[in-house]
């Protein structure tokens, strides 16, 4: 098995294999914490850092690591990152730490934290298991940047706070979309994502799990 | 050598290290970090009270905020029962909340008193009081009951009258986007300004009415409108005023505070 | 057969290797609103019968009818009397719809051309716009698909219209219709294959997206700034007794006079078009038996059960029955043949599931003074489960039978 580079590592993510948009993990927080773009860019910096520095530790004592106590070794790792990474955040944002309350908490259980340490940084040199902690954070944090940008502009008329679409209640012309607000908004935009990725890289596709026979026979269509 | 990797000693010992090293990482950021969280929280704390009280302005740093509630504000705790100022705790550490869920520090609510849904009440509670030449200017008291979906946790601040509203606000709560969630318009929240508590009897007035407020209507200076679609958002706020201006709340208090004798 | 001889002139541009190869959908579905579909089953699958599914959309579609001609006199009637009632807010109107009424007809409630006029001027455009917008993501969808556009899409059109109240913005209307057809039925393959119904589907995400346009008091009548409770907040609010102190009896909700979405207020007139549907065997007669059933028997259990605190608990079913939107999505929602249940006993089952969730929705949750949307919408996810429990228990029961 030749070895990735670099580039691909933290590259590859971002469209080609999304976490979020592939691979389907992480998607608890990518609803809960999306409803602002601030909330949403401290969660993706946040686990960006947990699971490229998580690789990073766990790459380098992975040849100390007995298979058997393995994934416990991991998870006090990504959990030690996670409390600091709360503890920072509770001490120079405090507002904001109370908007994402438990999700930075959760971080400890999201799958690819976990899925990037088992999969890639159990066998691959730090430096690389780092960048590719990294780079799946990237992917990770697109999609969660595109949502909050979606749910907060159209949701609210703002991003960041500050207005951009004056909305009726405040004497603009806008009338903000409440659904967007709520969580399983985010459903269905990451589902349009998804639609949109696999539709511009087809090979992206799923197999069909049957194909259905043609019941009739039109002599044009089809 | 991988046989001497998966052995139970070594396996033991790793577990140890990895655990020793994590550990010491963990409490030593939470202990190097901690005075920076206490005074954050606090800070964000007053900074909605000031807010919330119309104090200042929105965009003030850190520091101003600060100088603005060691300069003129203070602390003090209220003992609910008796409706006097007490000195039984420390009115900057403790946490009324904390309290309403301590058995020795508060009392369950009956369900025919418990209007504002909040089940138990704590003894003590902090309010803030901004003076002024010596006399009380602004009134900060904590307010807190059911809504539709989540309470809402607020302050009402009232002039040194006892009866003009300076300002009323939710600092948490988790009620509709775009309907209950519009008790954080700043359109509606500015109509309770100058609005009065008190009728000329001395009897709780305040009310959040349903389709408009009549401005020809005697009342008109104790009502505000209701929030557009949100009927229960906006019954859970006029009950949660009713109750903590009421009897069971700061009633008792505000009427030692007339009387001079709190 | 000069229709007939145009189409067919015409057909070849249309075909593989046509000059507008690319428009067959629209082609196809222009030839077959005319005429009969030219294809015919080659596999396994024969049923001899005249009934296609082209046939049934367009039965269901008339069957609204009923509904539809009187929701428009009732939303000009309602309007018309408030206007009576209270002359300056006819003063106060303005816009493009007051202007075409005022030149139309008058605003007397006592005059049927009258009523009828109002209530089409909002009708009309709120159905315009779904039936252009939704067609356009249909034909869209199958064009790109290379497949017919389905006449499912008429009934999705009207049901959709009749279900949204009349002082509803039309770019909501245009929004409302593109989610509940591209989300709610396209992404998942088109008809046949969505899980849910797409008129349902457009309203749910309207009711969630713009709730101030979609509850509340103020929205139920063609007139800007009055605000009047529907019959089920009333009740919500203090019981049966509340409903009838305001005016409302019994029969002014069965015949429909009373405040509502647009096509939803007359349990008489969907009766009528109900009952035409369960006559041609279009609508499940299971399905509607087991919404009603398990309507009155919820309703019951909550009359005995009782409560201090919620007088809806005390609401009998036969005005369950009449309010709100329980009789249109009995008939017209929940017997949606593709996300309603298969199976003979699912569909029993589907049918109780939904009377008795819009029964506890109404009475119990205290953000919703209306559940049918809801109630049917919930029934959709569960349909494939029920089938499956069905079929398993069937295939149980031969087994042991052969043992």
């Amino acid at each position: 098995m030749s070895q990735p580079t670099i580039k691909e590592v933290l590259l590859n993510p971002i469209f080609n294999n999304n976490p979020i948009g592939l691979q389907i993990l992480g998607i608890c927080s990518a609803l809960a914490v999306t409803s602002n773009l601030k909330t949403a860019l401290v969660m993706s910096i946040a686990l960006t850092l947990v699971t490229g520095f998580s690789n990073l530790f766990i790459s380098m004592i992975r040849s100390q690591i007995p298979s058997s106590i393995r994934m416990i070794v991991q998870m006090v790792i990504i959990a030690s990152l996670v409390i600091v990474v709360d503890q920072v955040l509770k001490a120079y944002a405090f507002s904001l730490s109370k908007q994402l309350s438990v999700f930075v908490g959760l971080i400890i259980t999201n799958c690819i934290v976990m899925g990037r340490a088992e999969a890639f940084a159990m066998q691959n040199p730090p430096v690389l298991s780092f960048f590719d902690g990294i780079g799946n954070g990237l992917g990770y944090s697109a999609f969660l940047v595109a949502l909050g940008i979606i749910r907060e502009l159209f949701g609210a008329g703002k991003l960041m706070g500050y207005e951009i679409i004056p909305v009726v209640n405040d004497g603009g012309w806008y009338q903000p979309n409440g659904m967007l607000l709520l969580p399983p908004s985010a459903f269905f935009l990451i589902g349009l994502f998804i639609w949109a990725i696999r539709s511009w890289k087809k090979d992206q596709l799923e197999k069909p799990s049957f194909k259905m026979a043609s019941q009739v026979s039109n002599k044009e269509a089809y | 050598m991988s046989s001497q990797k998966e052995s139970t000693v070594r396996t033991l010992v790793v577990a140890l290290l990895v655990c020793l090293v994590c550990s010491v990482f963990v409490a030593g950021a939470a202990i190097a970090l901690k005075p920076t969280q206490v005074e954050n929280r606090q800070l964000d704390k007053q900074r909605s009270i000031l807010a919330i009280a119309g104090l200042g302005q929105p965009n003030m740093t850190g520091a101003q905020v600060k100088a603005m509630f060691s300069g003129t504000i203070t602390a003090k705790l209220v003992d609910l029962e008796t409706g006097t100022f007490s000195d039984a705790k420390d009115p900057m550490t403790f946490d009324p909340l904390k309290a309403a869920k301590d058995p020795k520090l508060s009392s369950a609510l009956s369900s025919d008193d418990d209007i504002a849904s909040i089940k138990r009440l704590e003894r003590y509670t902090t309010v803030y009081v901004v003076e002024k030449d010596g006399q009380m200017d602004t009134l900060i008291m904590p307010v807190r009951g059911y809504g539709l979906w989540s309470t809402l946790y607020g302050f009402i601040a009232i002039k040194g009258d006892l009866n003009t509203v300076a300002g009323m606000g939710f600092y948490q709560h988790a009620e509709t986007p775009g309907l209950g969630g519009e008790v954080d318009n700043p359109k509606w929240k500015d109509q309770w300004v100058g609005k009065t508590l008190f009728d000329d009897n001395g009897k709780l007035a305040v009310a959040v009415v349903k389709g408009g407020v009549d401005p020809k209507s005697p009342k008109a200076e104790h009502q505000v409108d209701a929030l557009a679609g949100a009927t229960l958002t906006s019954k859970g706020v006029d009950n949660l005023l009713n109750f903590w201006l009421g009897q069971n709340g700061f009633g008792p208090f505000i009427a030692n505070l007339r009387a001079g004798e709190a | 057969m000069g229709i007939r001889a145009f189409l067919d002139k015409i057909e070849h541009n249309f075909e593989k290797g046509g000059k507008y190869e690319g428009w067959y959908a629209l082609y196809e579905a222009i030839d077959t609103f005319f005429y009969r579909p030219g294809s015919v089953t080659k596999t396994t699958a024969h049923v001899r019968d005249g009934i296609d599914l082209k046939r049934m959309m367009i039965t269901v579609w008339v069957c609204t009818f009923p509904a539809m001609f009187f929701g428009m006199w009732n939303t000009g009637y309602q309007a018309n009397l408030i206007f009576s009632n209270s002359p300056e807010l006819l003063a106060a109107q303005e816009g493009w719809r007051f202007a075409l009424i005022g030149s139309l007809a008058g605003f007397d409630p006592n005059s049927l051309w009258d009523n009828f006029i109002q209530g089409a001027a909002y009708f009309l455009p709120v159905y315009a716009v779904t039936f252009i917008v939704g067609g356009f993501w249909e034909v869209l969808f199958a064009s790109i698909r290379k497949h017919e556009v389905n006449e499912g899409f008429f009934v999705t059109s009207v049901l959709f219209a009749l279900i949204l109240p009349p002082s509803i913005p039309l770019w909501q209307v245009a929004l409302g219709i593109s989610f509940g057809v591209v989300i709610g039925k396209e992404v998942f393959g088109g008809t046949g294959k969505n899980f849910l119904n797409p008129a349902l589907t457009g309203r749910a995400f309207l009711f969630f997206a713009y709730p101030a346009q979609l509850s509340g008091d103020a929205v139920w009548t063609a007139v800007d700034g009055y605000a009047g409770a529907t019959s089920l907040s009333l009740a919500a609010a203090g019981g049966v007794e509340n409903i009838m102190s305001n005016g409302i009896t019994w029969m002014n909700a069965f015949v429909g006079t009373i405040q509502g979405s647009m096509g939803e207020t007359s349990t008489l007139a969907i009766l009528i078009g109900g009952g035409v549907l369960l006559i041609t065997k279009i609508a499940s007669w299971r399905i509607v038996s087991g919404v009603l059933l398990g309507m009155i028997g919820f309703s019951l259990l909550l009359n005995v059960l009782g409560s201090d605190t919620n007088p809806m608990f005390a609401m009998p079913w036969y005005w369950h029955l009449v309010v709100g939107g329980f009789a249109f999505g009995m008939f017209f929602m929940a017997t949606d043949p593709v996300s309603s249940s298969m199976t003979n006993t699912g569909k029993w089952i589907f049918g109780a599931l939904i009377g008795v969730m819009v029964v506890m929705i109404r009475v119990v949750n205290p953000a919703f003074p209306e559940g049918m949307m809801l109630a049917i919408l919930f029934a959709n996810l569960f349909a494939p489960l029920i089938d499956h429990f069905v079929v398993q228990a069937n295939i149980k029961r031969r087994l042991a039978r052969n043992v």
